[in-house]
């Protein structure tokens, strides 16, 4: 059933491209590297994927826009909000290869807006909405949005039989046509489970991870942990795929369910950190000695028996440093990763009663913290602050820039950012080759 | 409303079907005819319309939930993954969802028994808010009316009727109906006089059964056929037993043998708090019935795990286990169970047993649900 990508002579040219001077996958450091246009400065809005939410505001699910260059006359305001209409558990956004336009994907109705922001970073426009990602493949829930040259690779997390966890990856064209499913591996160690993906280019290494299906994710987080039969359905396995064919090669025991992939973006790096949510450690995939690549446990995130749940993390440009949150104790945490065998926690604040992904710029001097995980396991009554909040670093501490109360501004629960600069100055901010 | 012993029309049916299927055994040996309607008999058009509605997630206010989704083919026509599912927009349901393998058997539907026809349970998930979540009836029959893949079933199925409140539920109920499943390796061993259709031990586990486990008191086992209930209430202390966990710590699996234990509180923060559940006191107000449940059915419990209105047990061991203790520390509990001193041997005799009613045609029917 899978077919093969195709992957365009362009593209090879733009990976021998990618070997000789390795370009940044980035949030800005957590971005494809097919993607072009890095904003190596100061970005000048962040987008916030925005859960809607029964009973404030116009409940809609919505992406906020929020300037975020303090040379601005609105800096750390609401200038935007696009509504998509319905609640459809809000979750990741990518974007395509040219950074023109936005995939923003639910991962309950499995719908995927496209979003120009390329045209007026200021005001984006809802392209279109493509439905039919179910029907198409089997699969639910669109999460990981992860530009190769002219299409999107989407990494769902769950199907259509049972809203278990065993799914697959699936591209569209960047005109929003379907193109293929691979299914990820059940066999060989496999569990069948999906969440993150990312790619190395230089090596032809496509990276996944593993979370869980709906019926956990959308689940009331207290009710998950009491249920013991669902607790026991959580990814514990990374992948490692020959990109260029679409198989998988490797299974990599990864227990706790591994989430984000982040590969070190420092030419000549070749190693991969992420972190496994339930067991709180951190995970190296890298080459052994003999070249065989391998996953390993490197180092503890808070104390694993209270279930800190490090949901979200962010490499810096240069691979040395390390963003954690943790969501349970609302806790942002550095880790020097200068050995990446051996990551340390440097730093830590707590930044929100709850907090989920965080996200800084290029040169490192922004951080921003989103607060919500998901609908049902955000926490409830007076903890359930839903905020961006955005902070200074200068490699000690992290001072408080400007702050959106979500709940205030009658937005919702936010979730995934993105950032975007004005057409004019991307240009200038921007080079492909990351240096 | 008529309920008959079957009518020759309908064995014919289900002999149809077994013979177009191809099945080995008889789905049928261990089971009463399953009951038909005189005034609606099933047919082949009827029941594929059911099975497509049943599979239907566009039959949820979201397009996220079908029947399915809770009753899942390859989980026995349950949910296997979940002590207690959950519906649209991931809103929490407190009950375990039952298989729907052999409902046609049962005379009052759901744990508590509150419903008594399959054509009238069918709106009950359809327009609960934490289920399928619709906002009323005539909203899902004008969105199936409109999808152009249901033009003319209903007509061709139901005489020209289209699709309204009543033909949704006949064509759901109809499928469903035609979920028997019997001819269970115990079936050809008892009835169907097969010597070696059980194992020595298996044999002993129905001896444990009947006897010392005193188990067929309630799951009743007939001269003919077995459906393993009594179709009536009973309070075996599982109700008690979960305001007991409500207080406890929680253990918590984090990865396979890795565990914590988080206290109720911290779980709070997170969670909704639990929903009540008084059982069969919620329908007749009766406080005699606090906690009582419906005697399930045991026929293919081996793949309807976790056990109990809300799936408080894991494994057949776990629940054998349950009443080797004389069920759960309920003061008002059933007289009927009382602690059963079984050996590590008789236990693993009678789960034994619990395993040989698989029906002989499952494959079959999940074979054909995914069509
Ligand atoms: C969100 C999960 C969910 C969905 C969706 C769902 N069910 Fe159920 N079902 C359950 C649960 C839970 C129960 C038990 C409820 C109770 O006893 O109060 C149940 C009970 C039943 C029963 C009674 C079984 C028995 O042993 O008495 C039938 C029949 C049934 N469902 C059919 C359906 C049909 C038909 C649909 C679709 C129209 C459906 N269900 C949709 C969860 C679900
Ligand atoms: C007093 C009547 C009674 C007796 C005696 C009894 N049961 Fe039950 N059984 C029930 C009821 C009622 C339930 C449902 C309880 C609930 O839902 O909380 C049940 C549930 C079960 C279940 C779970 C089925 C499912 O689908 O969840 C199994 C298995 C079971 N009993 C096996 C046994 C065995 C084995 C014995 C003998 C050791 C036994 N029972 C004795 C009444 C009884």
């Amino acid at each position: 059933m899978a077919t093969r990508i195709q992957i365009l002579p362009a593209t090879l040219a733009l990976l021998g491209l990618g070997i000789a001077a390795p370009v940044a996958l980035a949030d800005e450091t957590c971005n494809s590297p097919y993607m072009t246009n890095l904003i190596k400065g100061q970005e000048d809005f962040v987008h916030v994927w925005t859960l809607g939410v029964k009973g404030l505001g116009d409940e809609s699910d919505k992406l906020v826009t929020i300037d975020a260059n303090p040379k601005s006359k609105t800096y750390g305001k609401v200038v935007h909000s696009l509504s998509v209409g319905g609640r459809g558990e809000v979750h990741h956004m990518g974007f395509t290869d040219d950074r023109k336009q936005l995939w923003a994907g639910r991962l309950d109705d499995s719908r995927i807006f496209v979003i120009d922001v390329g045209t007026d970073p200021a005001k984006p426009k809802l392209v279109r909405t493509i439905a039919d990602l179910e029907s198409k493949s089997g699969f639910v829930g669109p999460h990981t949005f992860y530009a190769l040259p002219g299409r999107m690779l989407v990494q769902a997390l769950s199907n259509t039989r049972d809203h278990g966890g065993v799914t697959g990856m699936v591209t569209y064209n960047n005109k929003g046509g379907y193109v293929a499913r691979y299914d990820m591996p059940v066999a060989n160690g496999g569990d069948g489970y999906g969440y993150d993906l990312a790619i190395n280019p230089a090596k032809n290494l496509l990276l996944t991870s593993s979370f869980t299906g709906w019926n956990n994710y959308m689940m009331d987080l207290g009710k998950l942990i009491k249920d013991a039969e669902a607790m026991k359905r959580f990814g514990a396995t990374m992948v490692a795929w020959d990109l260029k064919a679409m198989k998988p090669q490797k299974v990599f025991q990864v227990p706790g369910a591994p989430l984000e992939i982040r590969w070190s973006l420092k030419p000549g790096d070749n190693w991969a950190i992420t972190a496994a949510a339930l067991t709180s450690k951190l995970w190296l995939v890298k080459q052994d000695a003999g070249g065989q690549w391998q996953a390993k446990e490197v180092g503890t995130i808070g104390d694993p028996a209270q279930i800190p749940l490090p949901v979200d993390i962010s490499i810096t440009a240069d691979g040395k440093g390390l963003w954690v949150n943790t969501f349970m104790d609302g806790t942002t945490r550095y880790f020097d990763l200068g050995n990446p065998e051996a990551p340390k926690q440097t730093y830590s604040k707590v930044t929100g009663k709850q907090v989920n992904m965080v996200s800084q710029s290029w040169d490192g001097k922004r951080v921003y913290v989103t607060s919500s995980l998901l609908a049902n396991w955000d926490k409830k009554g007076a903890d359930d602050e839903q905020f961006l909040r955005a902070f200074n670093w200068n490699g000690k501490e992290l001072t408080p820039a400007f702050e959106v109360d979500f709940y205030k501004e009658k937005l919702g629960r936010a979730h995934h950012m993105k950032f975007t600069a004005k057409p004019g100055r991307q240009s200038a901010l921007a080079s492909l080759d990351g240096n | 409303m008529l309920r008959v012993r079957p009518s020759a029309a309908c064995l014919a049916f289900a002999l149809a079907c077994i013979a177009a299927q191809g099945f080995a055994q008889s789905p049928l040996l261990g089971l009463h005819d399953p009951p038909v309607r005189i005034d609606d008999p099933p047919t082949p058009a009827k029941v594929a319309l059911g099975r497509k509605l049943f599979f239907d997630r566009r039959l949820s206010v979201n397009g996220t939930m079908s029947c399915g989704m809770c009753h899942v083919p390859a989980q026995g026509f349950a949910a296997n993954e979940l002590r207690t599912p959950l519906g649209v927009e991931g809103r929490s349901v407190r009950r375990n969802a039952p298989t729907i393998l052999n409902v046609a058997y049962y005379e009052r539907l759901f744990h508590d028994g509150r419903e008594a026809t399959l054509e009238a349970q069918v709106w009950a998930p359809l327009l609960a808010g934490n289920e399928m979540g619709n906002r009323s009836g005539q909203a899902v029959v004008d969105r199936i009316a409109a999808l152009p893949d249901y033009a003319g079933l209903f007509e061709s199925a139901y005489d020209g009727l289209r699709p309204d409140a009543q033909t949704v539920g006949r064509a759901l109920a109809a499928y469903e109906r035609s979920l028997v499943s019997g001819g269970a390796r115990f079936d050809r061993w008892w009835f169907g006089g097969e010597r070696g259709a059980l194992t020595a031990q298996e044999r002993e586990g129905f001896a444990i059964f009947l006897f010392r486990g005193g188990c067929a008191q309630c799951h009743r086992v007939e001269e003919r056929h077995a459906l393993f209930t009594d179709q009536r209430y009973h309070n075996t202390g599982t109700g008690h037993a979960r305001l007991d966990a409500a207080r406890r710590p929680v253990r918590v699996e984090l990865a396979p043998g890795v565990f914590t234990t988080l206290a109720p509180e911290a779980v709070d923060k997170v969670g909704a708090p639990d929903v009540s559940d008084a059982g069969r006191m919620e329908v007749t107000g009766d406080p005699a019935d606090r906690w009582k449940y419906r005697t399930p059915s045991l026929r293919n419990v081996a793949l309807t795990a976790p056990y109990m209105h809300d799936g408080s047990l894991a494994t057949l061991e776990e629940v054998v286990e349950f009443y080797d203790r004389g069920g759960g520390e309920d003061p008002d509990k059933a007289d009927w169970l009382f602690p059963l001193h079984l050996s590590a041997a008789d236990k693993r005799a009678l789960v034994a047993f619990l395993k040989t009613l698989t029906g002989a045609n499952i494959e079959a029917l999940v074979r054909e649900a995914a069509r």
